[in-house]
C-alpha cells in the first residue's frame, strides 16, 4: 500500500509538470477547435484524477499481511547501477570511440553481475567489442560513434 | 488461385524464405535465452529490421514470434526455467519427461506441436483478416478515432491487477505520444529546443527501453540457473504411435489458441495453461500429467504456436495489438509506414503475403532448424549470466543507434528503461503504455480532424456507425473489465473476512 501513496504522488508530480509545461506551448495560426494544447490539458487533468484516486483507495484499503508473493527483483540500488552503467556508455562513446566504449560496457557489466576480472573475462571482453564493431561497422555498414578524444 | 501462385513464385524471387529463416533462427536464439521473452527477442530485433525494405523487415519480425515460442520451451524441458512466459506450462510434463532422461523427446513434441499449431493458427490468420479487414474500407477520420478508442480500452482487459493502474500507464504512454510535432497545426510540444525531439518519439524506442533495458535493470546481480544441461541432447521427433497419441491434446491447444489469440490480453501464456488444463480433463490418463505425460507438452506448446499466428487477426485486420509481441509487431508496421487494415492488403499486399508465406515456411523449417541450431540453444543456456547481461545490454545500446545513428536515441532508451524500472516497482503493466504511445497519434490527428471537417459538431461522430459500433465494443470490453475487478475485489474482502 505504500508503494502506491508513493506511487500516486509521483504521478500527481507528472501530472503537475506536465499541464505546466503544456501551458507554454505556443499558438498557431492553422489551429484547430482543439489546437494542440487540448489533449495534454485533458491528459493531464486524467492523470491527476487517476493519482488522487489511486492514492485514496491505498489510504483507505488496509494492508494485507505477507502480501502478494513477487517475482524475484534485484534491489533498487543494484538495478540503478545498472542502468548507470548504461548511461555511462553515451559519453564513453561519444569521447573514446565505439569499440573502446563496448570493450569497457562488456568488462564493467560482465564484472558488475559478479563476474571475476581475469584474462578469460578479458579475452571475452575483447571478443565481444571486436564481434559487435564487425557486425555493426564492417557488415551493416554503420557509422558508429568515432572517438573525439583522438582527434 | 493467383494469390496461391504469387505466394509460390515469392519463395524464389523476393527475400521471404531468408528473413522467414533468419527471424526463425533468433525468435528460437531468443526464446532459449533465459530472461528473454518473446516481445524482449522481438524488441531487439526491431533496429536491424528499421533498415530493410518493409516485406523482409515484418517477415523477420513474424517470423521471429514464431520462434520465440519454440525456443522458449527449451530451457522450460532442460532447466525448469522458461524462456518465454507462455513457456511455463510446458515445465510441468517437459521438464519432468527430461528428468526421466527422455529430454530428446520432450524436445521433439514440443517441436512438433509448435508446427501443428502454427501451421493451423496461419489457416486461420489467412481465412479470418481479409473479411475483417475489408470492412474498414469504408473507414473515415471518426472510425480511425473510434478505433483508436476501441484499441485503447483493450487495457482494461490488459490491466488484470488494477484497472486503474493500467489507466494510469496508457496516460503516460499518451502524454510520450504528444511529445514532437504537433499532427494538425505543426506547433512543437514538449520539444524543449531539442532537434531530436520534433519527430516525436519513436515506440520501437519505448518498448526496447521497457521491454529489455528494464529486465536487465530487474535482474542485476540475481543469478541465474545453477541447472546445466548436457550439451549432447538432441531432438528426437516423435514416430507416428506417438503422433496419434497427442493428436487430441494438440487439437485441444489449437481450439484453445485460436480463441485466445483472437482475445486481447490473453496471449500464449493464457493459452498454454488452458490448453494444459482441458487435455489433463480429456485425457483417459490424467494421472499420468505432472509425471513426464506427452501430452501435457503437446497441448501448451501447440496453444501458445497458435496464438503466435492468431493474434496477428486482429492486429492485422484493425490494428490492435493483443499481446505485447503484437505491440512490437505493430512497432515494426509503423515504422515502415504501414497502417494495418484494408489500405495494407490492397496497397501493401506484397508484405501481407509475405508474412503468409514467410510465416509457412517459419512453420516447416522449424523441425529442421529447431533440430540444428539446438546445441548452440544448450550453449547458450549454459553462458554465465554476467555475460550473458553484459552481451544484452551491448545489443541494445548498438542496436538502437542503428536507427537513426544517434546517442541520443539510447539516451531515450535508457530513460524508457528507467521509466519501464518505476511502473514494474509500483507494479504498473507496461501494455497500457505502450498502447498509449501507438495509438495516441492516430487518436488525437482523427479526433482533430473529425472535428475540423465538421466544423466543430461532436455530432459527427454519431453519424458513423461503425464508430459507434467501436464505441459501444470499447464500452462493454471496459464495462467487462470493470465487473471482473469488482467481483475480484469482493472475493478478496470476503476471503479477508
Amino acid at each position: 500500500m505504500r508503494k502506491d501513496i508513493f506511487s500516486s504522488a509521483i504521478l500527481l508530480a507528472i501530472a503537475g509538470v506536465y499541464y505546466w509545461v503544456s501551458t507554454d506551448i505556443p499558438t498557431s495560426t492553422l489551429e484547430d477547435e482543439v489546437g494542440p494544447r487540448g489533449l495534454p490539458v485533458v491528459l493531464a487533468i486524467l492523470l491527476a484524477m487517476v493519482a488522487v484516486v489511486i492514492g485514496t483507495r491505498a489510504f483507505m484499503t488496509a494492508p494485507v499481511a505477507g502480501g502478494a508473493p513477487e517475482d524475484v527483483e534485484a534491489p533498487w540500488p543494484r538495478a540503478m547501477g545498472m542502468w548507470l552503467i548504461g548511461a555511462a556508455y553515451i559519453p564513453a562513446a561519444d569521447f573514446l570511440g565505439y569499440w573502446i566504449a563496448l570493450l569497457l560496457l562488456i568488462s564493467v557489466v560482465a564484472f558488475y553481475e559478479g563476474m571475476k576480472f581475469s584474462w578469460r573475462s578479458a579475452l571475452v571482453a575483447l571478443g565481444g567489442a571486436t564481434f559487435f564493431w564487425l557486425l555493426f561497422s564492417v557488415l551493416l555498414g554503420v557509422r558508429v560513434p568515432e572517438a573525439r578524444l583522438f582527434g | 488461385m493467383e494469390q496461391f501462385f504469387t505466394a509460390v513464385s515469392m519463395l524464389f524471387t523476393t527475400w521471404v524464405v531468408p528473413a522467414a529463416l533468419g527471424g526463425l533462427i533468433w525468435g528460437i536464439l531468443g526464446g532459449a535465452t533465459p530472461g528473454l521473452s518473446a516481445s524482449i527477442t522481438m524488441a531487439l530485433l526491431l533496429p536491424f529490421t528499421y533498415a530493410m525494405p518493409p516485406m523482409p523487415a515484418i517477415v523477420m519480425l513474424a517470423t521471429c514470434y514464431i520462434g520465440a515460442e519454440y525456443g522458449g520451451s527449451i530451457p522450460a524441458i532442460l532447466i525448469r526455467t522458461p524462456g518465454t512466459n507462455a513457456s511455463a506450462a510446458t515445465i510441468m510434463d517437459g521438464y519432468e519427461m527430461n528428468r526421466q532422461g527422455r529430454a530428446g523427446e520432450a524436445l521433439g513434441l514440443s517441436l512438433w506441436s509448435g508446427v501443428v499449431g502454427g501451421l493451423f493458427g496461419l489457416a486461420m490468420l489467412i481465412l479470418l483478416t481479409e473479411p475483417l479487414s475489408r470492412l474498414a474500407l469504408l473507414f473515415k477520420p471518426t472510425t480511425y478515432f473510434g478505433l483508436g478508442i476501441l484499441g485503447l480500452s483493450v487495457i482494461a482487459s490488459l490491466s488484470s491487477k488494477s484497472l486503474l493502474k493500467g489507466l494510469a500507464a496508457a496516460l503516460v504512454g499518451l502524454m510520450i505520444s504528444t511529445i514532437g510535432t504537433d499532427p494538425i497545426s505543426g506547433v512543437s510540444r514538449f520539444t524543449f529546443g531539442a532537434p531530436d525531439l520534433l519527430d516525436g518519439i519513436a515506440p520501437l524506442f519505448v518498448m526496447v527501453g521497457l521491454y529489455a533495458m528494464t529486465e536487465l535493470m530487474m535482474r542485476a546481480g540475481i543469478m541465474g540457473n545453477i541447472i546445466k544441461p548436457n550439451a549432447s541432447i538432441r531432438v528426437r521427433l516423435p514416430r507416428l504411435p506417438m503422433m496419434k497419441k497427442v493428436a487430441r491434446s494438440q487439437a485441444i491447444g489449437c481450439g484453445i489458441g485460436t480463441v485466445e489469440g483472437l482475445m486481447p490480453g490473453a496471449g500464449g501464456t493464457v493459452a498454454a495453461f488452458i490448453a494444459y488444463n482441458e487435455c489433463k480433463r480429456w485425457s483417459k490418463t490424467p494421472e499420468e500429467f505432472g509425471h513426464g505425460a506427452p501430452e501435457g507438452v503437446a497441448g501448451p506448446e501447440a496453444a501458445n504456436n497458435t496464438v503466435a499466428s492468431a493474434s496477428l487477426i486482429p492486429l492485422l485486420s484493425f490494428g490492435i495489438p493483443a499481446s505485447n509481441s503484437g505491440a512490437v509487431l505493430l512497432g515494426g508496421l509503423l515504422i515502415h509506414g504501414l497502417l494495418p487494415g484494408p489500405r495494407l492488403f490492397e496497397q501493401n499486399s506484397d508484405v501481407v503475403l509475405g508474412i503468409y508465406v514467410g510465416s509457412f515456411v517459419a512453420d516447416i523449417a522449424q523441425v529442421v532448424v529447431g533440430a540444428v541450431i539446438l546445441p548452440l540453444c544448450v550453449w547458450l543456456v549454459n553462458r554465465p549470466k554476467p555475460y550473458r547481461s553484459a552481451f544484452i545490454l551491448a545489443l541494445i545500446l548498438s542496436g538502437v543507434y542503428t536507427v537513426h545513428m544517434s546517442l541520443f536515441d539510447v539516451g531515450i532508451v535508457l530513460a524508457s528503461g528507467m521509466l519501464g524500472y518505476f511502473m514494474k516497482y509500483f507494479g504498473y503493466p507496461f501494455l497500457p503504455a505502450v498502447l498509449g504511445v501507438v495509438l495516441g497519434n492516430l487518436v488525437e490527428s482523427n479526433y482533430r480532424r473529425s472535428l475540423v471537417l465538421s466544423g466543430g459538431d461532436l455530432g459527427i461522430f454519431l453519424e458513423d456507425p461503425i464508430a459507434i459500433g467501436f464505441f459501444i465494443a470499447a464500452a462493454l470490453i471496459m464495462a467487462g473489465a470493470l465487473l471482473a475487478e469488482w467481483r475480484a475485489s469482493r472475493v478478496r474482502k470476503a476471503v479477508s473476512a
